[in-house]
């Protein structure tokens, strides 16, 4: 028990940066509906700001502070709260991948300017210790962290569970209707939201910034640990979430102490770092399905089905595409064949992405992970003298149960929760499970040797690339016969409406959790390849299997089109391929490739919300047909009403209103 | 293949407020059996209550031997238990066709651990041959291949409608099936409910605010009011009683 209070204030001190990270983050998604996957990219940028004011300008670190504070969190709040208005209607998928794009950014453009080094940054508040309590020392600083992040938690509970503009805020988010009739209260709130979401993340990122060391990967991933908190307030309460924040923070810091007399094991050893993804894990699998409410998709409009092409063109263009893909080591020097091997690996990741995010309307955000059990597990069954085409298959089916068991966790909650829960275990991996002996064991590397098949030699570079190809077709292939089967048409039907397919009997979790399987039993096949072109794989925060690959895959994907075969290739063309070849292969596109990604990804999923194109149709006939289209929905829903109406439907700015319909209450 | 709906003494509470009040009713399979009431009674309450949709705090709800409360939604779906909803729930982007495929393909694909995955032959020519069927019965084969979207109300009514008999339910809950529709759509409407029931055997409780149609259809009916059943009797009874008629059809009717 004493050794337990030894532990407690600084366990207090870091669960108030956690509650300090996770209120933020719950606060904007509470009143936004948009859940920030950048916010710790935020805590970075402030972070970076900061050191580089403070330290490199030499300003004072007062003033740095508030410089920093104000351009982050004030100027970069406002910035969060435009994107955020602009992704209100967009699908939960959309939303994922702008923010994902916008981490993407960040983490990118930092690692750019500052290296990806960690940079040493002395204590700037004073450290010396204030009084004593019993064995344990308090110090200013853990005071003033602890102070203000509790304070901060107080003002905030009695904001939006006292006042009633808070209230009101909150309860805008669910309800479109109630938005449009609310008047500007609510937008400002919002604002007022986003301004302290960054602050914090800002802050957060000052105050850890000489305990850590300023790295933006060090702080990305700590701030997810406030994903453990927010879950336990379930991205909603605010004293719930700063009461998770202190017990992870008193976990973190009393749990290794204690593990260490049980298990000298590695795995035990980082697992007391990993509370927050336990924590998020263990709210996942218990709550009630009615407790974790997805935010604001009653808002969100569906993306519109792609048109699809004739059969003769179809199948003219995968003619094309076939000979293309023959003949390339014809012409590519036998030195840059590795890299289109490799860009049929990700072509396989990025078809089984593709698959999970545009059929099912599902995000996964540890394609990578799947990719890495592939390949782990290709590796070891090639040591143990299993043919190649066996340890392939094995590879994909053992991906498959760890697909089924991330998705089952999430599923129930809906879309944004998946995305959170793939985070999490794609981080967990990262940092405990690569290390495991089923994975990449200790040494973090295993070898994944380039096969000889029925006497057929394919480990020089040429015959290996057929091999790659040869298991691409087949990704492609399992693609597209799951958009002509039942599942396919199920799909479809439910991105619809599943309320009417679950009416008709079809169990809608099992389906996800279905496409889920098939999506990482493919991303496992990729991982295979991939790990095949080095001939080895590691769970390298550098390497291909890394958390970061993962991110920038969903950011690629999000504006490479939803197409089923032709997006993907784009995708690990765009990914991989054209960094060998001019204007590309410069060190400074290699540098801020990340950079572009996420601004394209980011463009893609606001782009509908810009209304380009509507202010081009609006010259054009093709206005009135959208018109037409959109009665029909809206005239079911007046005729339902039970008095008589008449409504007059919102037009765009400065067209006349329009009367589109009256329910015929008389004559009931 | 014919199975009755027995709900007993269904309660649903929000909050404070009690929406459904010990409510029961029984209805025949291979009939047509009428609820009515006022807007705000509780019917649409009362059928989510049948179809799992909300939790009541009490009641069952019987299909046939089977009992479906504790059940989920799709797996009350899957017993046999059917229904539409008043805010009709089409797949938009999808053809007409697809729509009232949509409906037995989903049914079918819930008796098989790999169902979900593909569809067997015979399975595809049953939806095939099932979805034809409802399509001509309802009216619709003309508009096969336009996108929902595109319909009007009427249409889109019946695309529900032929959604859900083309689906091998048991039982089956129509919410409102006939707004929307004209004098002639509805009559046509009726003749399509009557014709399913006689031939298939299934038995139908509809929720309905026309009149004119009710009597037409219905055998029995139940009125509900302030979420409790205030009346139930035979058709020509129920338009006779004083009850029925100061609750809820007020003075339309008399007129």
């Amino acid at each position: 028990m004493t050794e337990f209070l030894v532990f407690l204030p600084s366990g207090i001190a870091i669960g108030s940066v956690y509650a300090l990270v996770a209120l933020g983050l719950v606060l904007t998604y509470k009143t936004s509906g948009i859940f920030n996957f950048a916010h710790g990219g935020i805590a970075a940028v402030a972070a970076y700001l900061f050191y580089e004011l403070s330290i490199r300008q030499g300003w004072p670190w007062s003033v740095a502070f508030v410089a920093s504070l104000l351009v982050v969190g004030v100027l970069g709040g406002l910035i969060m709260e435009r994107l955020a208005a602009l992704l209100a209607s967009a699908p939960t998928v959309m939303v994922v991948v702008a923010t994902v794009g916008l981490l993407v950014l960040l983490q990118s453009l930092m690692t750019a300017i500052y290296g990806p080094a960690n940079i040493f940054m002395k204590s700037y508040l004073p450290t010396n210790t204030l009084f004593t309590l019993g064995k344990f020392r308090v110090t200013v600083e853990d005071l003033a962290v602890t102070g203000f992040s509790l304070g901060a938690a107080l003002g905030l509970y009695l904001f939006f569970e006292r006042s009633r503009i808070g209230k009101s805020t909150t309860a805008v988010v669910d309800d479109p209707n109630l938005l449009s009739l609310q008047g500007t209260n609510p937008a400002a709130v919002r604002r007022l939201s986003w301004i302290i979401g960054s602050s914090f993340a800002a802050i957060s990122g000052m105050f850890l910034a000489p305990k850590l060391g300023v790295s933006v990967n060090t702080l990305i991933l700590l701030v997810i640990a406030a994903y453990g908190a927010a879950a336990l307030g379930r991205f909603e309460n605010l004293l719930l979430t700063v009461a998770g924040a202190m017990i992870i923070g008193v976990m973190v810091a009393y749990l290794p102490s204690q593990v260490t007399k049980i298990s000298t094991n590695v795995l035990v050893q980082n697992l007391p770092g990993n509370t927050p993804f336990l924590l998020l894990f263990i709210v996942f699998l218990v709550a009630p399905t009615r407790l974790l409410t997805e935010r604001g998709v009653a808002n969100a409009r569906r993306l519109r089905p792609i048109r699809t092409f004739s059969r003769p063109v179809t199948y003219g263009g995968f003619a094309v595409l076939g000979a293309v893909l023959l003949l390339v080591p014809a012409f590519v020097p036998d030195a840059e064949m590795t890299q289109y091997a490799s860009t049929l690996g990700y072509f396989i990741v990025f078809a089984s992405l593709g698959m999970l995010v545009w059929m099912s309307g599902q995000i996964s955000l540890c394609q990578m992970t799947f990719a890495a059990v592939g390949a782990a597990t290709a590796g070891h069954m090639l040591g143990h003298g299993v043919s190649w085409p066996l340890a392939l298959l094995i590879a994909g089916a053992v991906a498959i149960p760890v697909g089924a068991l991330v998705s089952i966790t999430a599923i129930r909650f809906g879309g944004i929760y998946v995305a959170i829960a793939t985070f999490g275990f794609a981080i967990a991996m990262q940092q405990v499970g690569y290390y495991t002996s089923i994975l990449f064991g200790q040494q973090q590397r295993i070898d994944v040797p380039r096969p000889e098949i029925l006497g057929v030699d394919f480990t020089s570079v040429v015959p290996f690339y057929y091999l790659c190809l040869a298991v691409a077709v087949l990704a492609g292939a399992v693609v597209l016969a799951v958009r002509a089967s039942r599942l396919g048409g199920l799909l479809r039907a439910m991105s619809d409406s599943p309320t009417a397919l679950a009416a008709h009997g079809a169990n809608t979790t099992l389906i996800k959790v279905v496409v889920f399987c098939i999506s990482a039993f493919l991303a496992a096949l990729g991982g295979v390849v991939i790990s095949g072109v080095p001939q080895n794989a590691s769970g390298a925060l550098t390497g291909p299997f890394s958390v970061t690959v993962s991110l920038v895959l969903v950011a690629v994907l999000g504006f490479a089109g939803r197409r089923p075969i032709a997006s993907p290739l784009l995708a690990a063309i765009l990914f991989q391929l054209i960094r060998i070849y001019p204007p590309f292969n410069t060190e400074g596109f290699l540098k801020y490739q990340g950079v572009i990604f996420g601004v394209l990804a980011i463009f893609v999923a606001v782009y509908p919300s810009l209304n380009i194109g509507g202010a081009l149709a609006k010259l054009s006939s093709a206005s009135r047909d959208r018109r037409d289209t959109s009665a029909g929905p809206v005239r079911a829903r007046l005729d339902s009403a039970p008095v008589k109406l008449v409504a007059v439907r919102t037009t765009a700015a400065g067209e006349e209103p329009e009367l589109v319909g009256s329910g015929k209450g008389a004559g009931r | 293949m014919s199975v009755d709906l027995d709900v007993k003494d269904v309660t649903v509470r929000f909050g404070g407020i009690v929406a459904v009040n010990e409510a029961s009713v029984y209805a025949k399979g291979g009939r047509i059996t009428g609820l009515i009431g006022p807007n705000g009674a509780g019917k649409t309450t009362f059928f989510n209550a049948c179809t799992g949709r909300n939790r009541p705090e009490s009641g069952t709800v019987q299909l046939g031997e089977d009992r479906l409360d504790g059940h989920g939604t799709a797996n009350r779906a899957h017993r046999g238990l059917g229904r539409t909803f008043q805010r009709m729930e089409l797949f938009e982007s999808l053809s007409v066709a697809d729509n009232v495929r949509a409906g037995p393909s989903a049914h079918f694909s819930s008796f098989r651990l790999l169902g979900p995955l593909y569809a067997t032959a015979k399975e595809s020519k049953e939806v095939e041959r099932r979805a034809t069927d409802a399509m001509e019965r309802c009216g619709i084969s003309h508009l096969a291949r336009k996108t929902v979207v595109d319909l009007s109300t009427g249409q889109r009514r019946l695309v529900e409608l032929a959604r859900a008999i083309a689906t091998p339910f048991k039982f089956l809950l129509l919410d409102e099936p006939s707004s929307g529709l004209d004098a002639s759509e509805t009559h046509a409407f009726g003749k399509v409910l009557t014709d399913h029931v006689a031939e298939s055997g299934v038995g139908i409780l509809l929720v309905e605010h026309d009149m004119a149609l009710v009597a037409e259809i219905c055998e029995r009916i139940y009125v509900l009011d302030f979420g409790k059943i205030i009346y139930e009797g035979t058709t020509n009874d129920a338009m006779s009683s004083d009850l029925v008629r100061s609750a809820y059809l007020g003075e339309a009717i008399v007129a």
